[in-house]
């Protein structure tokens, strides 16, 4: 494994013993995870694809003006914050919600609760956006708690189902010595749950990063509307690009998520 | 071999000054939904430093027993007392911290180092760090764990015996009086499981802990406890010390749980360094008490090579025989008639004599001493 060699940025006097432990673990981390480096790998590759072909084309002032980086910055940064909102009140409301109905007294009301939440996730996004908007506002408020109701059902079911798996006797241990029910909870139950409600997370926030596309029909912004100006202004060179965009923000962000995964699983082993 | 057990010294006797660590006073247990009790009006009394091994067949209410000592398991009724006081309805979040609890496997948590799952009743209690650290070392050592190598680690770098160390530490950590235990052992390994039991045993010479010890397995009773309780559906059939529990079962269903054989089987549950063996003298101190006591020739590292003298005269007939002080009268009596000599001389690990034991003492009745005497 010819890792490229690690940049030893530093004082040169290390000693040798040291830097050949700062390589080896290099090495390690580089064996463990290279394949988190094929994705971003492909989207720079795509991205990079993409630029060269628009700044080979003839563009018109139009395309121009919408391609201009302050319009697809600000549409990104938008997009990003549709996502980034809904994920976080997914959490809030979610992984309470979770830890409640994980506790003995709620098991009853355990399996009607998660089956309210399939059938929020059921509902098609945009026709439930739509139709909230006409009966709230159209707007970010609107389109954010949307997603966030789509988007509850994985982290809901993800705390519920991580808090379950956590062995019986390690809470039984955690009693026996003292802890209360609640100090059980969170120095035991919950860290150990932690890798599977943040995979729900994952799943939760891609799928927010999905469907903020569709925020921009109740005014609410976002990668979306780039697609629309595409449409309504017939330019294809437009559209290629809105598409690649947010094709690679959303592999970009399920990265992400999946690095913070990982470190996540590390940590609590 | 009903009247040679009562020859036999139990270990701890009666009424010798220890007051009662652990009382349950018509102890019950009905689960919800079931009309019959799990565990019906049952009178137990544990001295303090005593080993108590809770018997039986599963579903005999055993374990809801020990839950019920530091009520993880309510009683449905009943008293229980600790160190004769009432703790029938003290908070049992602040009971349990004062009452050592090992599970099997150690139940450590993975997300904790070893280090932190010492720590754990420690820090519930408000030590400091400083204190918690030196403590967590301390332990490390008596459960012959370096601290410095497994501190930091984490309960799945090691392996289950290792486990089970550390729960047994983490037990300890506060230095309980009481402690519950609930087969600690049974997922380990025969091996492994036979070296914990002697290091734990090695462990209670020196803390001296009230333990009640819930097991499926009678050779670990036998073993391990100062008493055996043996239990059936909710009924405590007999509470009594190993011998007695197994030279005279007190009914048909403990003589049925002890098996056949049990007289013989009892010698591969004595430990010889239990047993109070005669006494044996190596040839340069023996020159003038050589009429009741066995004399050997020992070699120049102290092993012993001959017979010099021996209280039954023929010290030239008999072959010498050894066996480690470390096992069991079963394995001095296969020594014996393998070697066809009617005694034994039992060494230590250098291979010095300790002591002698003779074949008359299997059926003139074996004496143990008491524990840490």
């Amino acid at each position: 494994m010819s890792a490229p060699a690690a940049p030893v940025v530093g004082p040169t006097d290390v000693e040798p013993q040291e830097e050949a432990k700062t390589q080896s673990t290099f090495a390690r981390l580089w064996f463990q995870h290279y394949d988190l480096v094929i994705l971003p790998a492909i989207i720079v590759l795509v991205l990079g694809f993409l630029f060269v072909y628009v700044s080979t084309r003839q563009l018109d002032t139009i395309e121009l003006r919408v391609l201009a980086p302050d319009n697809v910055l600000g549409l990104l940064r938008q997009h990003l914050l549709l996502a980034a909102l809904s994920t976080i009140l997914v959490l809030i409301i979610a992984v309470p919600v979770g830890i409640l109905l994980s506790r003995r007294a709620a098991r009853r009301v355990q399996g009607p609760v998660l089956a309210i939440g399939g059938f929020a996730q059921a509902l098609p996004p945009f026709g439930v956006l739509l139709l909230m908007a006409f009966a709230f506002n159209f707007g970010v408020t609107t389109a954010v708690i949307g997603l966030t109701l789509a988007a509850l059902l994985p982290v809901l079911r993800n705390t519920v189902i991580g808090l379950q798996q956590v062995d019986q006797s390690l809470i039984e241990a955690a009693r026996g010595m003292g802890m209360s029910s609640r100090q059980t909870l969170f120095r035991v139950e919950l860290p150990l749950a932690v890798p599977v409600i943040v995979a729900g997370l994952r799943v939760a926030l891609v799928l927010n990063v999905g469907t903020a596309t569709l925020a921009s029909y109740i005014g609410a912004g976002g990668l979306g509307e780039l697609v629309q100006q595409a449409l309504r202004l017939n330019r294809i060179n437009v559209l290629l690009v809105a598409g690649g965009i947010i094709a690679a923000v959303a592999l970009l962000i399920d990265w992400l998520a999946g690095v913070a995964e990982r470190v996540v699983v590390a940590r609590s082993g | 071999m009903s009247d040679t057990a009562d020859q036999t010294v139990v270990e701890t006797p009666q009424g010798a000054g220890k007051s009662d660590m652990i009382v349950l006073e018509g102890v019950e247990k009905i689960y919800p939904g079931s009309t019959a009790p799990a565990v019906s009006q049952l009178d137990m009394a544990i001295p303090q430093g005593e080993i108590v091994m809770l018997i039986g067949p599963s579903g005999c209410g055993k374990t809801t027993t020990l839950k019920m000592i530091n009520r993880l398991i309510e009683p449905t009724s009943g008293r229980i007392l600790l160190d004769g006081k009432d703790v029938t309805h003290v908070n049992g979040d602040s009971l349990r911290r004062e009452i050592g609890y090992v599970i099997q496997q150690g139940g450590l948590f993975p997300h904790f180092s070893i280090a932190d799952n010492i720590g754990v009743v420690p820090k519930m209690l408000g030590w400091d760090k400083q204190r918690i650290r030196e403590r967590a070392d301390e332990l490390l050592h008596l459960v012959g764990l370096e601290p410095s190598v497994f501190r930091d680690r984490y309960p799945r770098q090691l392996s289950g015996g290792q486990q089970q160390r550390i729960g047994v530490a983490r037990a300890l950590a506060a230095d309980p009086p009481v402690m519950l235990m609930d087969e600690p052992f049974g997922a380990i390994d025969p091996i492994t499981r036979d070296r914990l039991q002697d290091e734990f045993l090695e462990i209670q010479r020196t803390v001296g802990k009230t333990i009640a010890f819930v097991t499926h397995d009678l050779q670990e009773a036998v073993k391990l406890g100062d008493k055996i309780a043996v239990f059936a559906t909710g009924r405590l059939e007999q509470y009594a010390d190993p011998e007695t529990i197994l030279t005279r079962p007190a009914n048909d269903f403990v003589s049925d749980f002890v098996g056949g054989g049990a007289a013989v089987r009892r010698l591969s549950l004595l430990d010889l360094a239990r047993l109070e063996l005669q006494p044996i003298e190596t040839d340069e101190k023996a020159a003038g008490s050589r009429n009741g006591t066995a004399v050997v020739e020992i070699d120049g590292s102290g092993k012993p090579v001959s017979w010099r003298h021996l209280p039954s005269g023929d010290a030239a007939g008999t072959p010498l025989v050894t066996v480690p002080i470390s096992g069991t009268v079963y394995d001095a009596v296969d020594v014996m008639l393998d070697g066809g000599a009617s005694l034994v001389a039992v060494v230590d690990e250098e291979g010095r004599a300790q002591g002698v034991l003779h074949w008359n003492d299997l059926v003139g009745g074996l004496r143990t001493r008491a524990r840490g005497a």
